[in-house]
């Protein structure tokens, strides 16, 4: 009978300390996490007496993950691009945001505030896509998207992979820069078809692109600005191209995962991570552009980021909705007309 | 009868905790997922199936995958058999010494020797670089990215368990069956042939199942070392179950691995089954 309460009390021990050791898993994309460590996780830690627990991957992985553990999310707080997250809504897998509770969303650029409608997102960042380039090897700048087609760079470029997230946004802009419409990709897909040539391969995470900069593989290739700081750390002469057409621009979101039990710390991240505080850190750091209107950074650093109103109107923003409906076409017309 | 019974039920009780574990983490989620592989709505048929083959990428994958596998399970054979003989041949001395060094790279995580062959096969790498220098090449060659490069890769992680199951084999090979061949008047060539090779052979059929089904399986290889350009059975598996989330043709692609994998090892064990019975 001791023995047995001796029992009970040890479980109602331990019951009593988990719960007051709280755990927040976010779901993120792994990408500079030391940095993001330091600006988020621990100084969040400290604030909430909790835990943060990350698990990171590219936005299709953690999608499918979210999927396939939809009745019983381990996930609370999802930070994905906008039409990963559209994706994600439209499987019915985000829960609505109550934004009386984002003490901080008023200083955010409007388009940041819901940019999936319905109060199904909050952007906490935006990326313009476009060229990087060898400045040394390519001496006649990259001022256009057709300028890949060049013909001394046969064998010299690397392309985002359909099912990367730059993948169909940097298909969108081609389309465009080729006189296709968004109703019409043939233009886009013809002429990817015949860069073939000039493609050394398609990339899955900028991570490889940084390796294939770095061993001289590749001399320019279409990425999202967010893998700027990493493709520098490569020591290369580089340099961003702003081609006549625009640059697309995708904004990464940050989302409540339905069935969420941790929803008020859930919020308190989400305020978190989108406060001035947080916003300037990521930005001096180039982690992550700032959407916080208030965040003021040096011009050195606004020169590696997309910074400011004036930067971010020129960017030619997908629609998240378009791309979602597209995509899986369009990964099936990449398999056998682009990547073969 | 009585006599062999005690020993029969021995036999059981040692093999009982594997059985047990096959029966439990192993039987069932295959089972599951060559019937989700059949399911269709409602109902079950072959219609998942029909869906896979009708598209020729599909099919371009499939036999990708498969003559890259033969091919490197071919190679390794041929390169390994002598090598073995040789490992057996040399001062038991310093057989350990060979050995450790055969089992050595299969300590080094496939990821990282992936990375290695990534530097090594590059436009910058150390083969292009000798090539241009010598001068026998005027421009590198492009052998990243391609199916060479998934070749290359795959032969070197998989040879190692080729050259083990044909040394182990070879081990078993009675000591005077040469001597006793060549007593009887029998040259080299119908020693090897007559002999050593049928008396080997179980170990080519180990080796060559293993090699295949680590080849048709491999991710991280056909993943770095091809790219989507060069897509194998694995890597398309990947994009059906983790990007397009369509379980049916993940689950189709799966049952056809394991299938191929089956049949092939059914084909070697046969193949050895005959010749040992003509020897």
């Amino acid at each position: 009978m001791r023995v047995w309460l001796g029992w009970l009390a040890l479980v109602f021990v331990l019951s009593v300390g988990f719960a007051q050791q709280r755990t927040l898993t976010v779901s993120g994309f792994g990408l500079n996490q030391n940095l993001i460590d330091k600006n988020i996780t621990r100084p969040f830690e400290a604030r909430c007496n909790c835990k943060i627990v990350w698990e990171v991957g590219n936005n299709a992985d953690r999608l499918a993950k979210l999927a396939a553990r939809k009745d019983n999310p381990n996930v609370d707080v999802a930070l994905l691009g906008d039409y990963f997250a559209q994706l994600a809504a439209n499987q019915g897998l985000l829960e609505r945001l109550d934004t009386s509770k984002l003490s901080n969303l008023n200083e955010l650029y409007e388009f940041a505030k819901n940019p999936l409608g319905g109060n199904l997102a909050v952007a906490f960042t935006i990326y313009a896509i476009s060229i990087a380039y060898r400045t040394d090897k390519i001496t006649i700048p990259i001022t256009s998207w057709r300028d890949l087609w060049r013909p001394e760079l046969k064998g010299r470029i690397a392309l985002p992979n359909i099912t990367t997230t730059q993948g169909p946004p940097v298909v969108w802009l081609v389309n465009r820069a080729f006189g296709g419409t968004d109703t019409d990709v043939n233009p886009g897909f013809e002429r990817l078809s015949a860069l073939k040539a000039n493609v050394v391969t398609y990339y899955n995470q900028s991570a490889q692109l940084a390796g294939l900069f770095a061993q001289e593989e590749v001399w320019a290739a279409p990425v999202g600005r967010f893998a700027w700081g990493n493709l520098l750390a490569t020591g290369k002469p580089l340099a961003w191209a702003r081609p006549s057409e625009g640059q697309a621009g995708v904004s990464n979101v940050a989302v409540l995962v339905k069935g969420s039990r941790n929803q008020e710390l859930a919020y308190q991240f989400i305020d978190f991570i989108i406060s001035r505080e947080v916003q300037t850190a990521q930005a001096n750091d180039l982690v992550d552009s700032p959407v916080n209107r208030n965040v003021r950074v040096a011009a050195d650093k606004a020169a590696q980021l997309t910074y400011g109103l004036q930067q971010i109107a020129s960017l030619r923003i997908v629609d998240p909705d378009y791309i979602v409906k597209v995509r899986d076409a369009w990964i099936q017309r990449w398999n056998r007309e682009v990547a073969r | 009868m009585l006599s062999q019974s005690p020993a029969r039920l021995a036999a059981w009780i040692l093999l009982s905790p594997a059985l047990l574990f096959v029966a439990v983490f192993f039987l069932p989620p295959v089972i599951a997922l060559l019937l989700e592989s059949f399911h269709v709505g409602q109902t079950y048929g072959l219609q998942n199936y029909l869906t896979f083959f009708a598209d020729d990428f599909n099919r371009e994958v499939y036999w990708r995958t498969l003559w890259i596998s033969l091919l490197v399970t071919l190679v390794s054979a041929l390169v390994c058999y002598p090598a073995a003989y040789a490992v057996l041949k040399i001062n038991p001395r310093w057989r350990g010494l060979i050995i450790g060094l055969i089992i050595l790279p299969l300590m080094t995580s496939p990821v990282a020797r992936t990375y290695t062959w990534l530097v090594v096969l590059g436009r910058e790498g150390i083969v292009n670089k000798s090539l241009v220098e010598t001068g026998l090449l005027q421009e590198p060659l492009r052998i990243l990215f391609t199916e060479w490069a998934v070749f290359i890769g795959l032969l070197q992680l998989m040879m190692p368990l080729m050259l083990l199951s044909l040394v182990s084999a070879m081990e078993n090979l009675p000591k005077d069956v040469v001597p006793a061949a060549r007593s009887l008047g029998a040259s080299e060539g119908q020693v090897f042939w007559r002999v050593i090779l049928p008396l080997t052979r179980e170990g080519l059929v180990v080796g060559g199942t293993l090699v295949f089904t680590g080849c048709v399986t491999a991710y991280v290889t056909p993943a770095l070392l091809g790219g989507p350009r060069v897509t194998m059975l694995a890597t398309l598996l990947y994009q059906k179950a983790g990007v397009t989330v369509d379980y049916a043709a993940a689950a189709v692609i799966s049952a056809v691995m394991l299938l191929t994998t089956l049949l092939v090892n059914f084909l070697l064990r046969g193949r050895a089954v005959k010749t040992a019975r003509a020897a």
